[in-house]
């Protein structure tokens, strides 16, 4: 892999009326990597994408920056869009055209040839396994072939930069897994891929870094792996209810991290076998003793309250 | 293979696959959407033949039917490029995101828009034609007469698709066109020199009447028609162009702000 640095955001804002939706953000994306951004509903991922090709417009502000392959959007987004796939959160296929002819109309967007275009669009149907369904109708689709077609239609010019809104928000464990086999193999052949998700799993699976963010601000950022060494401790006990958990002051916090939630108690600890003892005391069926994962690290940073009010 | 990101299509180009786009979907349903120009004007022919025009038998030295056929030539390419723009703009932007996903390709709005505003423009050239063709068919009106129709239908699509667009971006609620269909379309059909000429309305009227779009088209239409060409149908013709370029501008301003966050 490269180190050739080719997204370059510094100092980016941006604000709806009186809400402040990125806050001085900044971050840049080695070539061919994946680059995740994970953070709650509202926390200014889809802004921070949509600002990066045109869709939405950032705040002037003298120490903004953006580079996309050596293009400045505020300038220019035309050059952006025709190297990059877009995947936004909403699906948006055209329902007055079928399968075949959506990505048609679209080679036409970037001008691609005609013979050309249908070499393309029958080698991207069969890539995301649409071919069955080629002359269908958008609306007898199922959630999971509208998510696969508007990848499809995303990688229709070659891109060189995928921007991926939750690409697998709401679908079966059996297209997540297809649609994260097909981002690996872009991944391999060269293609820089940006992504927002909900799905830590997802994050894990795929990116090489990520953000997490909140508030429209970054609050850690690093490869996954490393900020789970780093950033959360290595296992978690959970208690489902207090109740159970009598002896709660005689938790050794030297080695063990306790939170509670509600009725939940959380034990968190590099030590297995501090957390196996006190999990010992417990029914089988009242506790769930397991590696922390992403979520963890994400909850931790991110705060438990619901984030839109 | 090779990609060089500076080969995005030219505007021409752009504005062009956005227009390819409305046309692919206008002719997939052909017979159903290419009906109602053909058909309404015949039944008018029958409503206003055997019916009302037995009534009226003079109108400026012409038959009813002739004088309100040629008012239908341009009313048509109104219809036609206010409904385009502005349930079907509406619909497009606010219910199928189909913007959304246009603009994820290498198209800027003023390219989107200006690829819209041409393809009202030629379905109103289109519907004008279709009523052309019908009435010059039943001997209502000649062709050489009209000849021009099909152009008056073009830039009477692309006034009223500007408008439309204007109008359609202040809209929030889809119920609201109501209020341009009933407020602006409907009287302007009445008060243009459509059904009768305007120089019967009240003097204080006329500035007002003057001010409205389709009175142009429907003069320029009904001037050519008889012959009476003269220096003064430049001013139409002027008026055109600048609502054209004055209300785009403004639509195209305004729509922007809405399309792109």
């Amino acid at each position: 892999m490269t180190d050739k640095i080719v997204i370059d955001v510094k100092n980016i804002y941006k604000t709806f009326g009186s809400f402040r939706a990125v806050n001085d953000f900044s971050f840049s994306v080695n070539e061919a990597s994946c680059f995740g951004f994970l953070g709650p509903n509202g926390a200014g991922k889809t802004t921070l994408m949509k600002m990066l090709y045109g869709k939405a417009i950032c705040d002037k502000n003298k120490n903004t920056s953006i580079n996309v392959f050596g293009y400045n959007p505020l300038e220019n987004e035309l050059p952006i869009k025709y190297l990059s796939g877009i995947v936004p959160q909403q699906n948006n296929l055209d329902e007055e055209l079928n399968v075949l002819q959506n990505l048609f109309i679209f080679s036409k967007f970037y001008g691609i040839k005609k013979t050309e275009a249908q070499k393309r669009i029958e080698s991207l149907i069969d890539f995301m396994e649409l071919t069955p369904k080629k002359d269908s109708k958008i609306k007898h689709l199922s959630g999971g072939m509208q998510r696969r077609l508007v990848i499809a239609r995303s990688l229709l010019n070659n891109p060189k930069l995928l921007i991926l809104d939750e690409p697998t928000t709401g679908l079966d464990p059996q297209v997540r897994h297809l649609i994260w086999n097909k981002l690996r193999q872009l991944k391999k052949q060269g293609v820089t891929i940006l992504l927002t998700t909900h799905y830590m799993e997802e994050a894990f699976q795929l990116c090489d870094q990520i953000i997490i963010m909140h508030n429209g601000e970054k609050v850690i950022s690093g490869s996954p792996q490393a900020l789970l060494k780093k950033d959360i401790e290595s296992y978690v006990l959970e208690i489902f209810y207090n109740n159970q958990l009598q002896d709660e002051k005689t938790i050794d916090t030297s080695k063990v991290r306790l939170e509670k939630i509600e009725e939940k108690r959380l034990l968190y600890s590099n030590d297995i076998n501090a957390l196996q003892e006190i999990s010992e005391k417990l029914q089988v069926g009242d506790y769930y003793l397991r590696q922390s994962n992403l979520e963890d690290l994400f909850l931790k940073t991110t705060g438990r309250g619901l984030n839109e009010k | 293979m090779k990609n060089n990101q500076e080969n995005y299509p030219s505007f021409i180009k752009r504005v062009a696959s956005v227009w390819y786009r409305h046309f692919r979907v206008y002719v997939r349903d052909f017979i159903s959407n290419a009906m109602p120009p053909f058909v309404e004007p015949m039944i008018f022919l029958g409503g206003i033949g055997l019916g009302l025009g037995t009534y009226i038998l003079d109108m400026n030295g012409q038959s009813y039917s002739q004088f309100l056929a040629k008012g239908l030539l341009v009313t048509s390419a109104m219809f036609t490029a206010s409904f385009e723009c502005t349930y079907g703009t509406y619909i497009r932007m606010e219910y199928d995101n189909i913007y959304d996903g246009m603009l994820a390709a290498p198209i800027r709005v003023f390219d989107l828009l200006f690829g819209e505003i041409l393809w009202a423009g030629t379905k109103g050239m289109f519907f004008s034609t279709a009523v052309l063709s019908v009435f010059v068919s039943f001997g209502v009106i000649s062709l050489e007469s009209c000849l021009i129709a099909p152009i008056i239908g073009f830039f009477t699509g692309i006034m009223f698709s500007v408008l439309s667009l204007l109008f359609t971006s202040f809209v929030n609620n889809i119920n609201y066109f109501n209020f341009y269909f009933t407020g602006i379309v409907s009287p302007m059909f009445f008060f243009s020199g459509i059904v009768f000429p305007t120089t019967n309305l009240p003097s204080f009227l006329q500035p007002i009447i003057e001010f409205l779009p389709l009175t142009h088209s429907i003069r320029l239409i009904r001037r050519v028609s008889s012959g009476e060409i003269n220096n003064l149908l430049l001013l139409d013709v002027l008026y055109i162009l600048a609502f054209c370029i004055i209300v785009g501008y403004l639509a195209i301003k305004r729509l922007n702000k809405r399309l792109i966050d």
